[in-house]
Formats: C-alpha cells, structure tokens, sequence
C-alpha cells in the first residue's frame, strides 16, 4: 500500500483516497464543514486547508488525491493562520446566536470556533439579514442566517434521497438555500439534512425546541419501522423519548435513517394510553389487576378449551429471545395453531433503506420456530377458523391485529376468550378478556435479525417500574444520574410493563413449567448453546454493529430440552 | 549559622500555656463588655449591598417579557442541579423562550454560577434572603415567583457589568 | 432521728436537689448561650420571654418534639441504655456534695447534703468513671463510625485523666485526712483553702476535670469537624437530650467539686468575727458556696469560647506527661506539708 506522512507520522492509504480520507482513516482529524465522508466532494468552505511539500500554496485536503510520498502539515503555523482566517470569515455573518439556537452543543461551528478560532471579529458592520424560519418541507425548518453555504443539503438530496429539491440562490453574501419552484424538501429522508447541516440552519421540526442535546442521554439501539433495521440512537431526557438519530453503520443504514422511522416509531411509548399493569374485562370494561390474578385468569379460561380451539399469533416484531420462549412455552402446552402475522406493505420499498416488510425481526422470528410445522394451522387458516367458530381462544403477542386490517375486528369478535399481551391500547385490545403489558422496543434488551440476516442488537432506554436506569447500565444523563425521587425529573411515568418473553414464563410458571431466565442475555445464551445458526455469538459479540448470520447454509434444528405439560 | 526564628520555637512562657490562655481569656472578657453587632431581625432588616447573593430570579422587561431565552446553561452549570428550564418557541425575534422555568430553592446553594453564564443577563441574584417553606413542592419556585421586573434588579446589574 | 424520718428527709433533699439540678442544667444552657453571644458580641437568645429567659423551656419542648431515630445498624438496648447511664451518674453524683454546713431547726440537726458518707470523694470518683460507660456504650451501639471513634477516644481521655485527677485529690484528702466532703470543707475553714496550699494540684484537678466532663479544649469525643457529633452524632430527641443535660449536670458537678476540694466550700473566711447569729451565718455560707460554683461554672464556659480545641496526641501528651508527674509533685508537696503543719 502507498504511504504518506501527515503531521510527522507515516499512514497508509487506498491509491484514490483523498488526503482527508486518508487521514480520517488513521484517526488524524482535519477540519471540514462541506467534505462527508458519504456525500461528492464540493470545496468550498475552504477549512480543510492544509500545506504539502512542495507545493507552491495551501491546498484543501477533501478534493487533493493522496499519493506516495506526501509529506502533509495539518498544524503547522501557515495552516493554522488561514484557519482562522477562513473562521472569521464565516463568523462575519453567522449570527451571535448559540443560546437561542438548537444545534449548541453539536455544532460544528460553534466547535471549530473554539478550536480553531481566535474568539475575536474584526467586523464592525451589521451583520446580513436573511430569511429566517422558512419551511422547507413538513419536516425541515431553515434559518437563512445560519447557513454557512456549504451545500451538504443539496449535496444529499440529489445524491443520497435522488431528489434534486434544493438548491443555492443569489450571490456572494446573500447565498442562500431553497426548494426548487414548486417543489418542497419533502423525500422520505429529508430530515437527514438536519443531521448532516453542520450549523443549526436546518432542524427537525419534530424536535425544534423540545430539548438541549447535553440534557439528554443517547442509547444505542435499532429502529423499528422496518425490516431494514437501522442503526439509530434513541435520545431520552426524564424517561421520555425526544428523538431518534441515525448511527453510522455501512452495512446496514450507512448514516441515514428514513423520516418515517424518525418520526413515527417511539410517540406510542410514551403516550398516555400504555397499558400500565395487567388488565381483566369484568362486566364489559378492563380493570386493572395483579400480575398473578391476570395469570390465574388467563390459566383458567385456557384450561376450558380443547387444544385445538387454542391459537397462538404473535408479531414478527418479537425481539428473537421473545420468540424464543414463546415457542418453546406454546409447544410445552402443545397447542399446534401457531404462527407469527406478516405485515409486507406492497410497493412502500424503495431502493435505499425502506422496506416492505414492516417488521423488524420476521426472519429471527422464524428461526424461533414460531410456526404451524408441528401440524397446526397457518395464520389464514387459524383467522377462517375463528370465523367459522372452530378456534375459540387466541393468545395475541404483541399484534394489533385490527389496526393492521380492519377486516380481523369481525373474527376477534367472535371469539370466547382473547388474550393480548399489548404495548398500548388499541382497537385489538378493546375486543381482549385479558391484556397484559407488553415492555416496548425500548424499553427492554433482545436482538433482532433483519432482512440481510444480520442480528442486531437492541437496548432499554426508558424504564419500566422494574427497571433502574443505573443499575441496569443504561445511559445517564447528567440529571438521571444525579437526580432523587423528590425531583421533579425524578417523578416521570413509569409504566408497570414486562418483556414479552418475561410475561411468558410467568404463564409458563402458572402452567406448572418453570423457565430460570432473569435476562433476555440468559435465553440467547441458551439459543447460542442449542442453535448451531447462533454458536459463538453473545451480546459482546454482537456489539453495536450487529453480526451477519449464515442463514443460508444452515439447517434449523428443532427447539430443544421440550418438555410437554397437559393443561 | 544563625538558628532561623520559627514560629513554632515557643518561648517558655508560651509553652506552659498558662499564660496564653489567661491572654485568651482575657481578650473574650473584655468583648463580652463592648458593644453588640446583632441586628433584630424582624424588627430590623438587613439590605443587603449589591454584591449580595439571595435567591436567584429571573429579569423580566417593562413589556412583561422574560429576557430569557432558555438556552439552558444555567441549568447545565448549576452544580446543584437546581434549575430546570424547558424551551418552546416563540413569535418573538428571539424565538426561544422558556414555557417553564423551575428553580428548586432546597437545591439552589447560593453560588451564583447560572448568574455568571447568563448569555443574556436574564437570571439574577437578588436580595432576597427570606426563603421558608413547610413542603417540598412550596420550595419549587417557577415563573410566577422568579420574574422580576429589571428596574428592582439595576444594582444588580450594575455590579455583575463592572465585575464580570 | 428515726428510719422513717430519715427516708422523708433524704426524700424531700433529692426531689429538691433533682429539681434544682435540672432547672440549672437548662439555664446553665441558657447562659452558656448568652456568654457565647457576649463574647462574640452578639446578643443571644432573647425572643422567647423577655430577655429569652424561657428559651430552656422551648428547647427541651422542641427536643420532646422531635423524632426519636434509632439507627437501622444500631444495638437498640445499648443504644438506649446508653443515654439512661448518662444521666443517672450525672444526677447522683451530686448526692454527696454539701452545699451548706449542718444547722438546727425544730430541735433537729440538718445538712445540706442528701447522704453524708464517709467515702463521699471515693464515691464521686467510682461514679465519674461509670460515666464512661454510657459514652462508650453509645459510641459503639450506634453502629456508626463516628460515634464508635467518638466513644473511644472519650474512654481513653477519660481514663487518662482520672489518674491525674486521682492523684490531686489524694493530696486534698492528706491533709483533710477524711473522705467524707464535709470533713474535707471543715478542714479548710479560714483561708486554710486548698488552692492557697496546693496550688499546682487545683491546677491539675481543674485540668482533668475538663477532660472529664468532655468540655472544650477536651471535647475531642465530640469534635464535631472530626466527628460530626461524636458518640451521640445517631442520637436524637430525648435520647439525645438525656446526654445534653449530662454533659451540663457533670459541670455543675465538677464545679461543685472543685468548690469543695478547693474553694474551701461554704466556708467565708473571717465570718466568725461578725458575731452574726447562727441562721445568718448558714445562709451566708450557702449563698457563698453558690457564688463560688457560679463562677467555677462561668468558667467553664468562659474557657469554652476562648481557648481552641487541642490535637488528641496533644491532649494525651498533656495527661500523661504534664498533667499526672504535676500531680505526683503536688502529692509530694502536700506531704512535705502535712509534716510541716
Ligand atoms: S449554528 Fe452553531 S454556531 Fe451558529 S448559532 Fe447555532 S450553535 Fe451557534
Ligand atoms: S443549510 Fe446547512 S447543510 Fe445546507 S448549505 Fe446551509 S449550512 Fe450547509
Ligand atoms: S442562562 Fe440565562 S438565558 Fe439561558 S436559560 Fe438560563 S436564564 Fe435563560
Ligand atoms: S445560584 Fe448556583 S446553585 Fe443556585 S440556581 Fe444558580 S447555579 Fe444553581
């Protein structure tokens, strides 16, 4: 591999990387504002300045191809000067606005100009005056007088998105951004822009104003919108969620997430209608009862039908430990009606990241073993049973069936006995005898698989009544780690709800089978034991880029250590 | 060379302390008999001089307006952790402002930092010493109790101009 | 006087004493207070009742009031018991001490003391040690680190003081050659006090004494910089209370001790040569006996806001190096005395 030297220190690079690639790669960082890494090289914000033998002037290290034998300077006195000059001039005009700004705290200006800058203007003139709070689209909000031009936005929608919808106007210091006549930024991955924006010039609308970044704690984890599974950082201040961002990962998602994921996948867990502690129907309305009444009850009434008037669908959203012991449990009572419901959205997919299948683990689902091979019936066959009156009672895992079509609100009507383990209220669980809360997404640790076959991770980041933020190693803020219960941060609602695959041992205790996990860790542990698909891997292993499994190749065993129980 | 005289080379007197303690004794005799400085405090008030640290408050304008523009370094600042400040937008030119503004008076300690960072001189501390509460919750001081119109703060601001 | 009589009479002298005992314990709080005003020239307490006369009574309602907290860690009976001890040595110790010489009255001889025993002094001393045992129970029943340091360090200031303090005393009892304290007070009648004799031990005596009763410049037991409160940081309310008044009963004692052993008791000298009559001269006599243990008790608190506190390396240097050969020299020079007079 050719060499070059940056800073006194020799590094090896691709033939066709550019100086700042090179250098990036070896953990040398040179600063830039219009260079990313993901999007065509512009230029133009002149900060990425660096000085290389022989030759005659500064050059920009984000367009200068790397070659054998460079010798780089990124700090030496020249650089450093223009590197203030090329700060004032951005400063001339960029408003004194931090404390009214959203991006403070992760803006790259406001970075550089304590790095890189000498704190003082020159500039005694007013400062420019442009449009501010223009929308952009229904997601985007722009504030003329930040943008520092440097074309990122532009850049991505006709690159990344493939929509050519924004644009420069005008000239010199009245530059400025704008959707195209008669367009609007409206691409499913607008609000992307508000990420890469290195200024606090375009933001989230969704997010505007909700909360300081340093306020907030970042856990690592995976959006739920689809099967593609992107990477993403869930933000919660008080136990409640305020924003998703994507995270970097180029085997899944790159640094890009689709706005529907962004928006539209974590409102429901904090929303007013969770389902806080387990619930019975008594005399027509749901009361809310002890987790062991709701055992009893749901033991009871199962107790009254044949088996073959049982069934069993669960989502194909199940975390894969939850599908797991579902399986395991459902084939412990010997119940054959078993399936997981699909929910493939024709025609929603597109080349980028969004996927048709809308859930998140369909194929760990699978793998689980959460299926109709021990000579039960298929999902369609168990909905024209219940219509015909042949299947009576269903345990519904985390599905709101009707909210997924309409048409099923007719056969769950029909039933004798309903039970749902549920997130929120919804029209399914209207229709429920029993309702037990489900712990959601993020609220509770598992894996998913996602269409590639890549098993990824998945993290708490609201807590549930059982769960502590600390001791549970979940990320703190610095209000969550130094907060008490008399604090007003300290009181936020935390909902009585437990992980599907821990609602399922209670059953299956109240069953008479006894399941020793404590830790969604424990039952992959076991599947990691049992599952040749999975040998070798544990939640370390898997870590935060997740793992691709041989799927492929692989022959699934059958479910081990059964053991079968009458009811 | 000289031995060096060091303060801990006590003389014999001193060192059978009989002496010093009788100096010592004497001295707090003797004050028992001069005058007082206590103040009656009910009766009597103490106005504290501009560099004084009561509670923290917030500015507001002659128009009703908070100056603050909830940018949440105070909150961030305050060692105690006794602010607790929520932005929302606003039709205003500076178009953050805080929906809430909390300070928790049995957190606060009186240190004047969120003072100190203030980018916008909104937050203030004031003369006020006389904090009692009998709960919890009364010890919560939100807007209604912060907002202070800035012409009862001007000595403040004077003070905090000329030596910040 | 017959059995009966005698139980009325000692009855009658311990409700009186208690009481008297406990309203000085509470004003000696109260002036402990406004002599630490005074010397920090400020004024004190003086809101409840004019002057704040009756801030005593607040402070004992308020300590009434308040919860009693047993720490979780703590040996619950030690850690009552504790306090209990407290207060019992503090209060019988002083049944012992005469305030008053013996009179007449209705045909029948009076003292001013509860119980005149003969070993009175030996007494006191068994009882001052017992003492120790309620700071150390505290200290280590509590289950806290600072009572527990508090409590040790109280035993062996204490037991290094007594050596000291035992010591001057046997030079009192040389020449009294009795230890019953009234004996000890008849025997310094004029100005035959045993601070003019045996001035190096008063100075010892009213050393220890200090470390006995833990008050600056000894209170290491409870430095509170060190200790937050020392072995009564987990105590509380009445418990709390019980140790608050002893440590105020125990001066009051000290006070009345050194009076006796030294300040010639209720003696005044020269009184005889008035001629006053027999009534006169014993109230004279205790009222000069009161006087003396007021000003013993002024300063002891007057030396509690001047003087800092000592290191406790300091503390035992002085006890055993200073303070125990002094009281040797003090015993030789007492009866070098003896053989003179
Ligand atoms: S974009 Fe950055 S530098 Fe500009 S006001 Fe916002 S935080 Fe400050
Ligand atoms: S809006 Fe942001 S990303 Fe777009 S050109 Fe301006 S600064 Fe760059
Ligand atoms: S630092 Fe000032 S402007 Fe910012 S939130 Fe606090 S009071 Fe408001
Ligand atoms: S004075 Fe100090 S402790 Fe009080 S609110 Fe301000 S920063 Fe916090």
């Amino acid at each position: 591999m050719p060499k070059l030297i940056i800073d006194g220190k020799e590094i090896e690079f691709n033939p066709g990387q550019t100086v700042i690639q090179a250098a990036k790669e070896n953990g040398i960082d040179i600063p830039h504002f219009c260079w990313h890494p993901s999007l065509s090289i512009s230029g133009n914000c002149r900060v990425c300045l660096v000085e290389i033998e022989k030759m005659p002037k500064l050059v920009i290290s984000c367009s200068t191809p790397a070659t054998e034998g460079m010798v780089v300077q990124t700090q030496s006195e020249k650089v450093v000067a223009a590197r203030n000059a090329v700060m004032e001039f951005f400063l001339i005009n960029h408003p004194l606005d931090c404390p009214i700004c959203d991006e403070a705290g992760e803006c790259k200006l406001q970075d550089y100009a304590y790095q890189h800058s000498v704190g003082e203007s020159r500039f005694t003139e007013e400062k420019n005056h442009k449009e501010k709070r223009v929308e952009l689209g229904p997601n985007v909000m722009f504030d003329g007088e930040r943008c520092i031009s440097c074309s990122r936005c532009i850049r991505f929608c006709d690159e990344i998105a493939g929509k050519k919808e924004l644009t420069f106007i005008k000239r010199g210091d009245r530059v400025t951004i704008t959707t195209f006549p008669g367009k609007k930024l409206e691409n499913p991955y607008s609000i992307n822009v508000t990420d890469i924006c290195p200024v606090g010039a375009l933001t989230n609308r969704d997010f505007r104003f909700k909360s300081r970044v340093w306020e907030m704690a970042p856990t690592k984890t995976i959006c739920s919108g689809c099967a593609r599974g992107c990477n993403i950082d869930v933000w919660t201040r008080n136990n409640e969620i305020l924003r998703l961002t994507p995270r970097f990962n180029n085997d899944v998602n790159s640094y890009w997430m689709c706005d529907n994921g962004r928006l539209n996948t974590f409102k429901h867990i904090n929303a007013n209608d969770r389902v806080n502690g387990p619930h019975i129907r008594k005399e027509g309305e749901l009361i809310k009862v002890g987790w062991d009444e709701a055992y009893a009850k749901t033991l009871s009434e199962l107790k009254s039908f044949a088996k073959d008037e049982i069934a069993v669908l669960t989502s194909a959203s199940l975390t894969v430990e939850d599908a797991y012991l579902v399986s395991k449990f459902v084939r412990s009572i010997n119940v054959k009606n078993f399936d997981f419901v699909k929910n493939i959205v024709p025609g929603s997919g597109d080349a980028i990241l969004i996927q048709e299948d809308k859930t998140t683990n369909a194929k760990g689902v699978e793998l689980m073993g959460v299926d109709s091979s021990k000579g039960g019936l298929k999902f369609d066959e168990i909905i024209s049973h219940i219509e015909s009156g042949r299947i009576k009672a269903v345990v519904l895992i985390e599905q709101d069936l009707i909210g997924l079509n309409s048409a099923f609100e007719k056969a769950l009507a029909k039933l004798d006995f309903l039970v749902a383990l549920a997130t929120n209220f919804d029209t399914t669980t209207s229709l429920a005898n029993v309702v037990f809360p489900a712990s959601t997404y993020a609220e509770k640790n598992g894996t998913w698989i996602n269409f590639q076959g890549r098993i990824q991770r998945i993290r708490p980041a609201v807590t549930t009544i059982e769960m502590e933020r600390s001791l549970d190693g979940m990320s703190l803020s610095r209000w969550d780690k130094f907060g008490t219960d008399f604090d007003s941060w300290g009181k936020s609602q935390k909902n009585d709800a437990r992980p599907t695959w821990k609602i399922i041992s209670g059953l299956a205790n109240a069953f008479g089978t006894k399941y020793k996990f404590t830790m969604a860790e424990e039952i992959f542990n076991e599947i990691a034991h049992t599952n040749p698909l999975f040998s070798g891997l544990d939640y370390d292993v898997i870590g935060e880029r997740g793992v691709q499994l041989k799927t492929e190749t692989m022959q699934i065993p059958p479910l081990a250590g059964q053991k079968k129980v009458k009811i | 060379m000289a031995k060096k005289n060091r303060l801990k080379d006590l003389s014999f007197g001193q060192r059978i302390y009989i002496t010093e303690i009788l100096k010592g004794l004497r001295l707090t005799l003797k004050n028992m008999f001069l005058p007082k400085f206590t103040m009656q405090y009910p009766e009597v008030k103490f106005d504290p001089p501009a560099s004084y640290r009561g509670r923290p408050v917030l500015a507001m304008e002659e128009n009703g307006q908070e100056r603050c523009v909830a940018c949440g370094l105070c909150s961030r600042v305050c060692p105690a952790l006794a602010i607790e400040v929520q932005a929302a937008e606003t039709e205003n030119e500076k178009e953050r402002y805080p929906v809430k503004f909390e300070i928790n008076m049995l957190r606060c300690i009186f240190c004047g930092f969120c003072e100190e960072v203030c980018p916008e001189e909104a937050i203030l501390m004031s003369k006020d010493y006389e904090l009692a509460f009998t709960n919890r919750a009364d010890a919560i001081y939100g807007k209604d109790k912060l907002l202070t119109p800035v012409s009862k703060l001007q000595d403040r601001i004077n003070f905090v101009r000329q030596f910040k | 006087m017959g059995i009966l009589e005698l139980i009325i009479v000692s009855l009658i002298k311990i409700i009186v004493i208690a009481v008297v005992m406990l309203l000085t314990v509470s004003y000696l709080v109260y002036f402990e207070r406004k002599i630490a005003a005074w010397a920090q020239n400020r004024i004190g307490p003086n809101r409840v009742g004019p002057a704040g006369i009756f801030q005593p009574f607040a402070d004992v309602l308020k300590l009434l009031l308040k919860e009693d907290i047993v720490p979780t860690a703590a040996n619950k009976y030690m850690h009552t018991l504790a306090p209990m001890i407290a207060l019992f040595v503090a209060f019988s110790t002083f049944a012992v001490l005469p305030i008053g010489p013996s009179f007449t009255a209705f045909g029948k001889v009076f003292s001013f003391v509860v119980a005149d025993v003969n070993i009175g002094i030996l007494y006191v001393l068994a009882l001052t040690s017992v003492g120790v045992y309620a700071i150390t129970f505290s200290g280590w029943s509590s289950g806290s680190k600072y009572s527990l340091l508090g409590g040790i360090r109280s035993s062996a200031q204490m037991i290094s003081y007594e050596i000291s303090m035992g010591f001057s005393v046997a030079g009192v009892i040389l020449l009294a050659e009795s230890l019953r304290p009234i004996a000890i007070v008849n025997a310094q009648s004029g100005w035959m006090w045993n601070i003019v004799l045996q001035p190096i031990g008063f100075i010892t005596f009213l050393v220890s004494a200090f470390a006995e009763t833990n008050r600056l410049p000894f209170d290491l037991p409870e430095a509170e910089p060190e200790l937050v409160g020392g072995y009564h940081t987990e105590y509380s309310s009445m418990k709390f209370a019980a140790f608050f008044l002893s440590e105020y009963a125990n001066m009051i004692i000290s006070s009345a001790l050194i009076v006796t052993l030294y300040l010639g008791g209720w003696q005044i000298p020269y009184l005889e040569m008035l001629k006053l009559p027999a009534g006169w001269v014993v109230t004279l006599q205790v009222v000069a006996f009161i006087l003396k243990l007021i000003f013993i008790m002024f300063f002891f608190i007057w030396v509690r806001w001047s003087i800092p506190r000592f290191r406790y390396d300091q503390l035992m240097n002085i006890g055993w190096k200073v303070m125990f050969p002094l009281s040797l020299l003090n015993l030789l020079w007492v009866a070098i005395l003896a053989m003179i007079l």
